[in-house]
């Protein structure tokens, strides 16, 4: 996978308390994905307990002592900057760091990190977020969405669903489970997992989500829809349009992710809620997920297609 | 950046990334310009772009006007000098017809 752009690719794990993080990332590392990644473990207590059991990595950082979207913050942005230095200066790193799996905290919100590494001068141009996979404990899942509204934000950052502990899970709470994850992130692959190893998911079909947590958080239905970006929509008018509506709707337009074709190459483009992710160039025939090129997913609430179609109608040259 | 004023001081908002550098980026100016052109007059202003030096100024139909690097901080200004909310997806806006 060559990229164009020579930033570091940043992959997040997120994911409640107990909820399998560290077990998937060990099992990731022992069959060989992220082979050279930086591995960043983020504790939120004092005791780092998870760096023992990911001995495995090539390379390890420890952020303890605060999450990296609250107290930890300056650490993590500090640690960062500090990789991105040693990467770039002559003499630095032997094998420069190319490649970064950061697991969060159990209470961290992935949506703030995001915010963190956009909003620095420096990292904004060393580091790309790649994908942020969000573990599910598959047995206790189902109580941490009704009591948790903390879960509920982790969710609506995710890319990728991980459900753990699928073995010792009740298959109806399971299918519960699964149904209200695509209640909270519609279009969001979901994947089963067993100690990190793929296990199959049963199939949600007619099963009720699960009502949440709201701890003030929004609760009106969040819809997931694809614009297609037609010939009379160019990058320019797709881009005002969308710092326009960010801008205006940012708290309820949750992620937009899409490939745009442009005068520049392919663009990936990703946001989480305000923050856009300066846009990655993707090499031609380089896969971006299953979204095929000038197609837009959008999730979020308070809007529906008809509105998002008719106001980039608006914005784009008149036929 | 503009070497006389140092305008704008941070690299690159996101929606600077779809044209190269050069000629493109002058035209991806001009149709920046054309695009705002095209919707602001629904919230009563105006838009001009020289492309000769950094930014854009956003007007008011009186004269009150101010310059901003990027779209980044276009719309707290638009926003700021029409005294109203510039929602893309406000109802009024979606029912004009062309």
């Amino acid at each position: 996978m060559t990229r164009d752009d020579g930033r570091i690719r940043l992959t997040l794990v997120g994911g409640f308390l107990g909820s399998g993080k560290s077990t998937w990332v060990r099992h990731q590392l022992h069959e060989g994905r992220f082979s050279g990644a930086l591995v960043i473990v983020n504790e939120a207590a004092e005791a780092p307990v998870d760096n023992v059991l990911l001995a495995g990595a090539a390379r390890m950082e420890l952020l303890a002592g605060g999450c990296a979207c609250c107290t930890g913050r300056e650490a993590m942005v500090a640690l960062l900057r500090d990789v991105c230095d040693r990467r770039t200066r002559p003499g630095g790193d032997a094998e420069p760091v190319e490649e970064i799996l950061l697991e969060t905290s159990g209470l961290a919100d992935p949506g703030p990190i995001v915010e963190a590494i956009g909003s620095d001068p420096v990292l904004v141009h060393h580091v790309v977020l790649r994908e942020t996979v969000v573990a599910v404990d598959g047995v206790d899942g189902l109580r941490q969405v009704a009591g948790e509204p903390l879960w509920r934000r982790q969710a609506q950052a995710a890319d990728r669903f991980v459900v753990t502990k699928v073995d010792r899970a009740d298959p109806e709470e399971l299918r519960r489970l699964v149904a209200t994850l695509a209640s909270v992130s519609p279009g969001v692959p979901v994947e089963g997992v067993v100690m990190g190893s793929p296990a199959p998911l049963p199939d949600a079909g007619g099963a009720e989500p699960m009502p949440l947590a709201d701890g003030g958080l929004d609760d009106r239905a969040i819809l997931a829809t694809r614009l297609t970006i037609d010939e009379r929509t160019d990058w320019v008018t797709f881009a005002v349009w969308l710092s326009a509506l960010l801008h205006a709707r940012g708290d309820d337009v949750l992620r937009v992710k899409g490939v745009i074709r442009t005068p520049a190459g392919r663009l990936l483009l990703q946001s989480v809620r305000r923050v856009v992710q300066n846009p990655e160039i993707l090499p031609e025939g380089f896969e971006a997920g299953a979204t095929e090129d000038d197609t837009v997913a959008f999730i979020g609430r308070g809007f529906t297609e008809e509105d998002l179609r008719r106001s980039l109608d608006l914005f784009a040259e008149p036929r | 950046m503009c070497s006389n004023c140092g305008f704008p001081s941070a690299p690159g908002h996101w929606t600077d990334a779809g044209a190269p550098p050069g000629t493109d980026r002058v035209r991806a100016r001009h149709r920046r310009a054309a695009v705002l052109g095209r919707v602001l007059p629904a919230w009563g202003l105006t838009v001009t772009d020289d492309t000769f030096i950094p930014g854009l100024t956003v007007s008011t139909r009186t004269g009150m006007h101010r310059m901003v690097a990027d779209l980044g901080e276009f719309w707290t200004a638009a926003e700021d000098l029409s005294g109203r909310r510039i929602d893309p997806l406000d109802p009024d806006f979606l029912r004009r017809g062309r």
